[in-house]
């Protein structure tokens, strides 16, 4: 069973007026447990689209989302995702600890077992000591390392991210992308995520999703065989900068394809 | 000790005009030899001041309760229809321009209607008056507070699968509470005037504002003046009122 099931998915937003725009057109996509998959493109490709299609935060206007072989509206009735966004989007009246509670208030857990739980996140994302630290009293890389906590906090077997580290700095943003990779390793977390970096995607994904604009589709997949062990020094290493310059490649195609130079490779 | 320091040189600026304006106010006056009736020295607005203190005392309490009755009820009614169109929002579009509009007129002279409903010794259209002002204030602020959560915070609790209930209670009322504590700090001066004018259309001559213009159609203008600086006062003590409750509410948030 697929992580994720996308099959001929259209949306089109203001449908049969005037200004209809055509975000998606007929995308499929599988995607496999414990599997990083990474959407890249353009701005206007479709991907955020994409990735709140797989939320059930939009409805698609034909073609069927599956998330854990359910329904994606069944799926984020049951949480069966976390989604982190680029802004942090803490709430700046909780504490850090109470931020990271707030999916196990929702879902109506006891006191006792949030307070355990986030405790056990912020081991994970490794800010113990600022339980207590309201999120503007944190750096921004803190910020969204507690943004991945609170999405992770009640287990969800699929994490949701659209450009987290976006407003970063590159240093920060590095690091991060080291931090995903752990804490994703020890929670065996499937990860769909957005990003506008091809590095970024490279070095974190298994699979490269490249997506080209109006109307929003798939036009390449470049599967990444980096191993499983990142380190920074993954980045200095041959198979780093060949799939760099697939993705590249896939972007560029399409922008031939876009002044009518290169061929369709769809 | 540094505390206190930084508190003198914050406070010392303002202290050190206040009293080159007072002074260079009484010296004019001697200098020119001002009359009375076309302006009054600060020395004998002091001295009226003190003279009259417990007729200011008491008419002070009189438009201090209107101000303050009308205030409390204003933010309670405000706060309540705020919910109601937070709710139903096709609502909120027909009552928000018209709490606009009520802003744009002249709307004290709504006590004059008032006073005909009220018998001519009642309060009544006073603090009505002072609650309906203070109601659009709250009302305007308070709505916006509760209706304006960032998107992402929405999609957040979207993809919680959050109930309205839960929203309300864990994201949109603390998104408001900043806004009820800036309307308040709003409403809490306009509250004191809205006392004053009222009073100016009529009814019993016991508040501040009435005083005031008795005291002028007498030409004891130094009298007016000391009632006036009374009327300062209380506008001040309503604002210093809300600067601590918002305070508060921003400890009881830092714990």
């Amino acid at each position: 069973m697929s992580a994720v099931s996308i099959r001929n998915v259209s949306k089109a937003f203001n449908e049969g007026k005037s200004n209809q725009v055509d975000a998606l057109r007929e995308v499929s996509l599988e995607v496999e447990p414990g599997e990083f998959v990474s959407l890249i493109g353009p701005s206007g490709c479709g991907k955020s689209t994409l990735l709140r299609l797989i939320a059930n935060l939009l409805e698609p206007t034909a073609g069927e989302v599956a998330v854990n072989g359910k329904s994606a509206t069944q799926a984020r009735l049951d949480q069966d995702y976390g989604m982190a966004f680029q802004q942090a989007g803490l709430f700046d009246w909780r504490t850090v600890r109470k931020n990271i509670e707030l999916p196990l208030e929702l879902k109506g857990w006891d006191k006792s077992a949030r307070r355990a739980r986030a405790e056990e996140m912020l081991q994970l994302v490794q800010l113990p000591e600022f339980a207590d630290h309201y999120p503007w009293q944190l750096s921004g890389g803190m910020q969204q390392r507690i943004a991945i906590a609170r999405a992770l906090a009640a287990h969800p077997p699929l994490l949701l991210m659209d450009e987290p580290f976006g407003a970063l700095d590159e240093m920060t943003r590095e690091y991060m992308q080291g931090e995903l990779l752990r804490i994703c390793a020890a929670t065996g977390t499937t990860v769909v995520f957005v990003t506008h970096s091809i590095p970024e995607a490279v070095y974190l994904s298994n699979r490269v999703v490249v997506m080209s604009p109006r109307p929003g589709r798939i036009t390449k997949i470049v599967g990444v065989s980096l191993g499983i062990e990142r380190t920074e020094d993954t980045r200095n290493q041959t198979p780093f900068f060949e799939a760099i310059t697939a993705v590249r490649g896939g972007l560029r195609g399409m922008h031939a394809a876009h002044v009518g130079l290169g061929n369709d490779d769809r | 000790m540094t505390n206190a320091v930084r508190l003198l040189g914050k406070v010392l600026p303002a202290v050190v005009f206040g009293v080159l304006f007072l002074g260079t106010w009484e010296w004019a006056v001697r200098f020119f030899e001002l009359k009375p009736y076309f302006l009054t020295a600060p020395s004998s607005i002091g001295k009226q001041f003190v003279s009259n203190f417990s007729f200011i005392r008491r008419a002070a309490t009189v438009s201090g309760t209107n101000a303050l009755i009308g205030l409390v009820a204003g933010t309670v009614l405000g706060v309540m229809m705020s919910f109601v169109l937070s709710r139903f929002r096709f609502l909120n579009q027909i009552i928000s321009p018209l709490a606009v509009a009520l802003n744009a007129v002249p709307i004290f002279v709504l006590v004059a209607v008032l006073n005909n409903m009220y018998s001519i010794t009642s309060e009544i259209p006073r603090r009505i008056m002072v609650l309906l002002v203070v109601y659009f204030i709250v009302l305007v602020n308070v709505a916006r507070g509760l209706t304006q959560i960032s998107s992402t915070h929405a999609e957040l609790m979207r993809s919680y699968a959050a109930s309205d209930i839960a929203i309300l209670r864990k994201v949109r009322i603390p998104n408001a509470l900043p806004f009820l504590f800036v309307s308040l700090k709003i409403s809490a001066p306009a509250a004191v005037i809205t006392a004053f004018v009222s009073e100016y259309f009529g009814g019993s001559q016991n508040g501040l504002g009435s005083r005031i213009s008795s005291n002028i159609a007498n030409s004891k203008n130094a009298a007016a003046w000391a009632y006036v600086l009374a009327a300062c006062l209380l506008g001040l003590l309503f604002y210093l009122f809300s600067v601590i409750m918002e305070s508060l509410s921003r400890k009881g948030e830092a714990k």
